[in-house]
C-alpha cells in the first residue's frame, strides 16, 4: 500500500499539467481529492462531453437554497484535470473532504450562536451581509473561508501560506512567486515532494488551529484509512497544498501531533447534519477572478488557460493573439511591433531576473512596444484576453442555480413567459397579479437581466398604468448565474445588488434615480439604505443642481410610493431637507454660469417645480416662488432669469405690468443684444403664447427686434431660432396673422381679407374653366360635376 | 573608421573633472563617484558598449545600497517598473521615448540614463522648431569644403553622427517640437542604424552601444505629431506625475536642498511643512479637487508640474535667505508660487483667488498662508 500526496494549488496551470504527469507516471488504483462527498453522485457528468468549463459545483441546503456555495473549475483547474484523467482511465475518483451537509449544518450552528452573542446589533445590516456573503469562496483552497478569526498573524499564515514562503524567497508579491517557482516551470519530476515539505515547514513554524480545518483534515485521513481498509494498493491523494503534510502516509498512521486515528474519531464524533443539493452550474472566467468577490480566484483566468494550453513559447503566442486582437479592431499592430514586444519583454524578464516574462511583463511590453504607450488598448487586452470571455455549459437537463429555479417558479405563477421577440404588455398596478409581474421586471431589471423595458407611462398619464415591451435573450441564463452570487431568490439577489450600487453612488442625484428603481421594484429593505445614503450624500453634497435633479425621483416615491404599496412617510423628511438646502444655495448656484451650466440651471429649476407640483404641498411652492423671485433682484444669468420670469408670471407671483416693466429693462438700449436674446430665449422657450397673449410683451419684443442693427440681429437669429423652434404649428400660425396686424395692421389687415375673400378679384372665368377638364381628370371627379360648377362660377 | 580630430567631442568614458566654477553639473560628473563606484561593485553582463550593466543602471536610477557599502542615491522617484522597462529597451537596442506632460522628470531620466549606459549626457540635440536636418545627420565647414572639395575632413558631424560612430547614446530633446520631415530623417537612423552620407559615396554604421532616447511633450503649444512609422520605432514609455503626496514631497524636497547647495545659499534647508503645502496646493490644483476628495476647484492652464514645485521652493528658498532671516516662510514662498499658478493673467487669477478664498483659508493651520496671499494676490 502506498499513499502519495499531491498538494496543488487551485486553478494553477502548471500544478494541472504536473498532477497529469504524476498521475500517468504514479497510475494509482485510487484518486482522492479534495472535494465535498456530496458530490459523488454529480462526478459521473464529468465523462460528458456537455459539460463545460468553466463550471462549477453548487451545493446547498435542500431547505434554504440562500446558504449556497460554489466550487468553480476551469479546464485548467488541476481538480478537473485528475477528474477528466480519472474518468478517462475509468480509475475511481472520490471526494474525501468534510461533507458540505457537515459544514453548512455548522455554519448554521455558529451563526445563530452569534447572532445570540450580537443581539443588539442592526438586524437589517445582519441580514444584507449575510445576503453577500451567500457565495462563499470555494473551501478547499490554501485561501479558504474564514470566520471567527482571532490572531490576525495566525490568519494571515492561513489565508496566505504562499505569502510567507515567497516573502522568505525575497518576493513581494506571492502570485509572482508561485507563477515563477511552479506554474511557469517544465521540469515538474519532484515537483510534489518540494510543495509537501515547504508546506511542512510553514506547518511546523504557525501550527493549524482552526477547528474547522481540523475537522476537515480529520476527515480526511478517515476516509483515506477507509480507503486503505478496502483493499487499494496506490492511492493518488490530491489536495490543497496547505494540507498535505497532514494527510501524508506517517499522519495516516497517527505519527504527527494530534493525527491520531482516535482523536479523529472522537472529534468527528457528533457533527450536525443536513441535507444538501447538489449541481453543476456554468461559470465564467470573469467570475474566477479576485474582482467578482471569489476568495480563491486568480487574476487572470485567460492567461492560465493560454499557460496550460500553449507548451512552449507562450509568449510569442500571447503577443501575437494580442496583437490579432488590436487589428480585429483597426488599431495598428504590425509583426515588427510583435517582433519588439517579444523582445522587450524578455529583456525585462532577464533584468528581473524571472526565467520567463510572466503577464506583467507581457503587459508592460505590449504597452511600450505595441500600443505606443497608451493605456486604452491595453484594457481591451485585459478584458478579452487575460480576463478571457469563455462561458461553461452544461449537460441540458442538469438543474441550474436557485436563482433561476426562482425565476422559473415566479415566472409559472405570474403567467408570464420568457418568449424570444417583442411582446406588450399593459400592467395595471391596482391588480395584485399586475403589480407583482411589475415587481419582477423591475428586480429583473436592477440585476441586470433585462427582460422587459419599461416604456413611458402611456396615455392619460394614470400613475396605475405600465407598459412594457418584454423580450426574452438566451444570453439571460448565464447573466442569472452571473447575478445569483447576489442571492438565491429574485428578492434577495435584487436587495443585494441594490445595496451594493448605492454603496457605489457618488452623486446623490444617481441615489435618488436609483431608489427610484428600488421603489417600483418593492425592495422595502434596500429603500432604507436608500434614504440613508441619500441623507448621507445630501449632507456632504454642495452641488445645488445635483440636489435639484435628485427631488423630482424622490417627490414621485412620496406621492406615489403608495400605489404600490410602499411605506413613503419616510421619504418626506428627505424631500424637505433637500428642498432646504436646494433653496439656500439656489442664488449662489445661479451666478456666473455659462451658456451649457445655464441651460443645465434651467432645466433643474424646471424639475424642481415639477417636483413640487407632484408633491402637490402649497407651503413649498409659495417658498419656492419666492427664492426664484429673490432671483430676479439678483444679477443672474439672463436665461435664467427670462425662464424664472416665465415661471413666476405663469404662476401668478409676476403680474403683467411687472413682467412688462422687466421687458423692457431686459430689452432695453443698454442691454447687451446677446443677453437680450438669452433673455427672450429663456422667457418663450416651450411655448409661445405668452407672446400671443400679451400685447404689450409683443410690442416690447417687436420694437427690440426692430431696433437692432443687420449685423446684431444676424448674431441674436440663431438662438431666437432655437426658442422659437419648439413652438406648436397653430401658435406659430398665429403668430403670423398677429405680425401680418403689426404696426399700421388695420390696411394690412384689409388687404389681407380681400385677398381671402376674392369676390373683388376679376377672374377671367373663360380662361380658368379650361383647366378645369385636367383638374378633373386629375381628381378623378366625374366630368359632370365639373360643368356643373363651372357653369356656377360663370353665373358669378 | 574615419575621424575628424577637430569635431570629436571632448567626452570620454571616464567623466572628466569640470571647471569648479560651472553653474550645473552634467549628471556624469555630479554622481562620478556614485558611477564608479557601480562600475567597481557590477559583476553582472553588459551589453556590448555599455559602461554598466543593465541591473547597474537600473540601480543607478532607483538607488540603492551597493555591497561596499557605496550609497547611491535615487534620481527617480517613482514606479520602479518604468525605469526597468526603460533600460529593457534600450538593452534590446530599441529606441526609447519618454513621454509626458512637461516637468514630469523626462529629460532628467534621459540624462541619467545616457549617463549610467554611455558614461556622457552631452551628446544632444535640442529639438525646436528650427531644428533642421544637418542638426540631425551632418553639417559642412563650408570653408574646407570650397578649399577641399568634399571630403570626410569637411563633414562637421552630428552628435547623432558622433553617438552613432563612437556607440554611445544620444538624447534627443522635445522631439515632437521638430518639424515632421525632419523628424523622419531618424526612421532610417533608427531601423537600419545606418547613416548615410551620399556625397562622399559613404554611410557611417553605427557601432555597438549607440542607441536613441528621445523626449516629447504630450500637452503643449506647437508640437507636431509623430508620424507612425517613427513612433512604431520608439518604445514608448509614459512618466506619470507622482501619483502621492508624500513621493512628490520626497522629490520637492530633495531636489530643492540639491540645488540650494548648488546655489550656495546660505538658507537653512527648507522644512518639511512647508514643501508639504506647495506641493499639497500644486497636487489640488492640478487634478481640480481637494486632497480629502471633498472640494472641487478649478485647474489653472499651466501643467503645474513637480519640476516647478522643485522651482518655487528653492525661489522662496533664495528669497528667505538674501531679503529674510534665512527660514522659509510662507510669504517667500506665495510669491513665487503666484507665479507658477498664474499664467493666464486672466483666468488663472481667477482660479488663484478662489482656491485661496475656499481652500486656503478654510484649513485653520494654514492662517500664514492665507495672511501672505492675500497681501501678494
Amino acid at each position: 500500500m502506498t499513499i502519495h500526496v499531491l498538494g496543488i494549488r487551485h486553478h494553477g496551470p502548471g500544478c494541472a499539467r504536473a498532477l497529469r504527469a504524476a498521475l500517468d507516471r504514479l497510475a494509482p488504483s485510487l484518486v482522492l481529492l479534495e472535494g465535498p462527498p456530496d458530490a459523488a453522485e454529480a462526478l459521473s457528468l464529468v465523462a460528458d462531453p456537455a459539460l463545460v468549463p468553466p463550471v462549477a459545483l453548487l451545493i446547498h441546503p435542500v431547505d434554504e437554497p440562500k446558504r449556497s456555495v460554489f466550487f468553480p473549475f476551469a479546464s485548467f483547474s488541476p481538480e478537473w484535470q485528475a477528474m477528466r484523467w480519472a474518468s478517462e482511465r475509468g480509475v475511481p475518483l472520490r471526494f474525501f473532504d468534510l461533507p458540505m451537509s457537515h459544514r453548512l449544518a455548522l455554519d448554521r450552528r455558529e451563526e445563530a450562536e452569534t447572532v445570540t452573542a450580537e443581539a443588539d446589533a442592526d438586524p437589517g445590516e445582519v441580514a444584507i451581509a449575510d445576503d453577500l456573503s451567500s457565495e462563499e469562496p470555494p473551501s478547499p483552497s490554501p485561501s479558504g473561508p474564514l470566520r471567527s478569526e482571532r490572531s490576525e498573524e495566525r490568519s494571515r499564515v492561513r489565508t496566505d501560506p504562499i505569502g510567507i514562503l515567497a516573502e522568505a524567497d525575497g518576493y513581494r508579491d506571492h502570485e509572482r512567486w508561485w507563477e515563477e517557482r511552479i506554474e511557469l516551470r517544465r521540469d515538474t519530476t519532484d515537483l510534489f515532494a518540494a510543495v509537501l515539505e515547504a508546506m511542512r515547514a510553514v506547518r511546523a513554524e504557525f501550527p493549524d488551529d482552526h477547528r474547522r480545518d481540523r475537522l476537515r483534515e480529520a476527515w480526511m485521513r478517515q476516509t483515506i484509512r477507509a480507503a486503505i481498509a478496502e483493499g487499494f494498493e496506490s492511492i493518488a491523494v490530491v489536495c490543497g497544498a496547505w494540507h498535505a503534510p497532514v494527510v501524508d502516509a506517517a499522519a495516516v498512521e497517527g505519527k504527527g501531533t494530534g493525527t491520531g486515528r482516535k482523536e479523529d474519531k472522537q472529534l468527528l464524533s457528533g457533527l450536525p447534519k443536513l441535507k444538501v443539493a447538489v449541481t453543476w452550474i456554468p461559470w465564467t472566467y470573469d467570475r474566477l477572478t479576485f474582482r467578482s468577490g471569489y476568495g480563491a480566484g486568480i487574476r487572470s483566468p485567460g492567461w492560465y488557460e493560454h499557460l496550460f494550453q500553449a507548451r512552449d513559447s507562450a509568449a510569442i503566442r500571447w503577443i501575437s493573439t494580442a496583437a490579432r486582437l488590436l487589428r480585429d479592431r483597426d488599431l495598428d499592430a504590425s509583426s515588427a511591433g510583435v517582433i519588439e514586444a517579444t523582445r522587450l519583454a524578455d529583456a525585462l524578464a532577464a533584468i528581473r531576473d524571472l526565467r520567463a516574462p510572466g503577464l506583467e511583463e507581457l503587459d508592460e511590453a505590449i504597452l511600450s512596444a505595441l500600443c505606443r504607450g497608451n493605456p486604452a488598448p491595453l484594457k481591451l487586452i485585459r478584458e478579452r484576453l487575460s480576463v478571457g470571455d469563455r462561458i461553461g455549459e452544461v449537460p441540458e437537463g442538469v438543474a441550474s442555480v436557485p436563482l433561476a429555479a426562482d425565476i422559473a417558479a415566479k415566472q409559472r405563477s405570474l403567467r408570464l413567459k420568457p418568449t424570444g421577440g417583442s411582446v406588450s404588455l399593459d400592467l395595471d398596478l391596482r391588480n395584485e397579479t399586475d403589480r407583482n409581474r411589475s415587481r419582477l421586471l423591475h428586480r429583473l431589471n436592477l440585476l441586470d437581466i433585462p427582460w422587459g423595458q419599461p416604456l413611458a407611462s402611456g396615455s392619460g398619464r394614470s400613475t396605475f398604468h405600465e407598459l412594457w415591451t418584454l423580450n426574452w435573450q438566451p444570453e439571460f441564463s448565464v447573466r442569472i448565474v452571473e447575478a445569483s452570487h447576489w442571492g438565491s431568490d429574485v428578492e434577495s439577489a435584487a436587495n443585494a445588488r441594490a445595496a451594493a450600487a448605492l454603496s457605489e453612488t457618488t452623486a446623490i442625484s444617481q441615489a435618488t434615480e436609483l431608489l427610484d428603481r428600488i421603489v417600483v421594484a418593492g425592495l422595502d429593505a434596500a429603500v432604507e439604505a436608500a434614504l440613508e445614503r441619500i441623507r448621507n450624500l445630501a449632507a456632504v453634497g454642495a452641488d445645488v443642481l445635483h440636489l435639484m435633479l435628485a427631488l423630482p425621483p424622490l417627490a414621485r416615491v412620496a406621492r406615489y410610493g403608495d400605489v404600490r404599496g410602499t411605506n413613503a412617510a419616510q421619504v418626506e423628511p428627505i424631500v424637505d431637507s433637500l428642498f432646504g438646502r436646494i433653496v439656500v444655495g439656489l442664488a449662489s448656484a445661479c451666478a456666473a454660469l455659462d451658456e451649457t451650466a445655464s441651460a443645465r440651471m434651467s432645466s433643474g429649476i424646471e424639475q424642481v417645480g415639477a417636483a413640487l407640483e407632484t408633491l402637490d404641498r402649497g407651503d413649498l411652492q409659495s417658498e419656492w416662488n419666492d427664492a426664484l423671485a429673490s432671483l430676479l433682484e439678483r444679477a443672474i444669468d439672463p436665461g435664467l432669469a427670462g425662464r424664472c420670469c416665465r415661471i413666476l408670471f405663469e404662476r401668478r407671483r409676476l403680474d403683467a405690468d411687472e413682467l412688462h416693466r422687466r421687458a423692457r429693462l431686459a430689452l432695453g438700449r443698454a442691454t447687451p443684444p446677446a443677453d437680450a436674446a438669452a433673455w427672450v430665449t429663456g422667457l418663450l422657450r416651450g411655448s409661445g403664447l405668452l407672446l400671443l397673449h400679451q400685447d404689450v410683451l409683443w410690442e416690447v419684443f417687436d420694437r427690440w427686434l426692430c431696433e437692432l442693427d443687420d449685423e446684431t440681429f444676424v448674431q441674436v437669429l440663431p438662438g431666437l431660432r432655437r426658442a422659437f423652434a419648439d413652438f406648436s404649428p397653430p401658435e406659430r400660425r398665429r403668430m403670423g396673422e398677429k405680425t401680418s396686424r403689426l404696426g399700421n395692421s388695420d390696411t394690412n389687415l384689409r388687404r389681407l381679407s380681400e385677398m381671402v375673400t376674392s369676390s373683388t378679384i376679376a377672374v377671367d372665368t373663360d380662361r380658368a374653366a379650361r383647366i378645369l377638364p385636367t383638374l378633373a381628370m386629375l381628381l378623378g371627379v366625374d366630368q359632370g360635376v365639373v360643368d356643373a360648377m363651372s357653369s356656377k362660377a360663370g353665373e358669378r | 573608421m574615419p575621424k575628424s580630430p577637430t569635431n570629436s567631442p571632448s567626452t570620454t568614458a571616464t567623466a572628466p573633472s569640470p571647471p569648479a566654477e560651472v553653474l550645473r553639473q552634467h549628471a556624469e560628473q555630479e554622481y562620478a563617484a556614485e558611477l564608479s563606484a557601480l562600475r567597481a561593485a557590477d559583476d553582472r553582463p553588459r551589453p556590448p558598449g555599455w559602461l554598466l550593466s543593465p541591473w547597474s543602471v537600473k540601480t543607478y536610477l532607483l538607488g540603492g545600497v551597493l555591497a561596499d557599502g557605496t550609497e547611491i542615491l535615487p534620481k527617480y522617484v517613482g514606479d520602479p517598473r518604468l525605469i526597468e522597462i526603460a533600460v529593457a529597451t534600450l538593452a534590446t537596442d530599441r529606441a526609447l521615448l519618454l513621454y509626458g506632460v512637461p516637468g514630469t522628470a523626462k529629460s532628467w531620466v534621459s540624462e541619467h540614463l545616457a549617463a549610467a549606459i554611455s558614461g556622457t549626457s552631452t551628446l544632444l540635440i535640442q529639438g525646436t522648431a528650427g531644428t533642421d536636418e544637418s542638426a540631425i545627420r551632418y553639417g559642412w565647414n563650408y570653408a574646407r569644403l570650397i578649399a577641399e572639395g568634399p571630403s570626410r575632413d569637411a563633414i562637421v558631424p552630428s552628435p547623432m553622427m558622433v553617438g552613432m560612430e563612437t556607440g554611445r547614446i544620444v538624447r534627443l530633446e522635445e522631439l515632437t517640437r521638430i518639424g515632421s520631415e525632419v523628424q523622419d530623417t531618424l526612421i532610417t537612423i533608427l531601423s537600419e542604424k545606418t547613416l548615410p552620407v551620399p556625397e562622399l559615396n559613404h554611410e557611417v554604421q553605427a557601432a555597438k552601444g549607440f542607441n536613441v532616447i528621445a523626449t516629447a511633450n504630450n500637452r503643449d503649444r506647437g508640437v507636431n505629431e509623430m508620424s507612425s512609422a517613427l513612433m512604431r520605432r520608439f518604445n514608448t514609455v509614459i512618466l506619470p506625475v507622482p501619483d502621492n503626496l508624500e513621493d512628490e514631497v520626497a522629490i520637492v524636497s530633495r531636489r530643492a536642498a540639491q540645488l540650494g547647495r548648488a546655489l550656495e545659499l546660505p538658507a537653512e534647508p527648507p522644512a518639511l511643512d512647508e514643501i508639504r503645502r506647495v506641493v499639497t496646493i500644486f497636487r489640488e490644483l492640478r487634478s481640480g479637487i481637494t486632497e480629502d476628495g471633498r472640494t472641487k476647484i478649478k485647474s489653472p492652464t499651466g501643467s503645474l508640474s513637480t519640476a516647478e514645485a522643485i522651482s518655487v521652493v528653492s525661489n522662496g528658498m533664495a528669497l528667505s535667505a538674501y531679503f529674510g532671516d534665512g527660514r522659509l516662510h510662507a510669504g517667500d514662498l506665495v510669491s513665487g508660487l503666484v507665479g507658477a499658478v498664474i499664467k493666464d493673467p486672466v483666468q488663472d487669477a481667477i482660479v488663484w483667488k478662489e482656491y485661496v478664498r475656499t481652500v486656503i483659508k478654510e484649513r485653520d493651520d494654514w492662517k500664514d498662508w492665507y495672511r501672505a496671499s492675500r497681501d501678494q494676490g
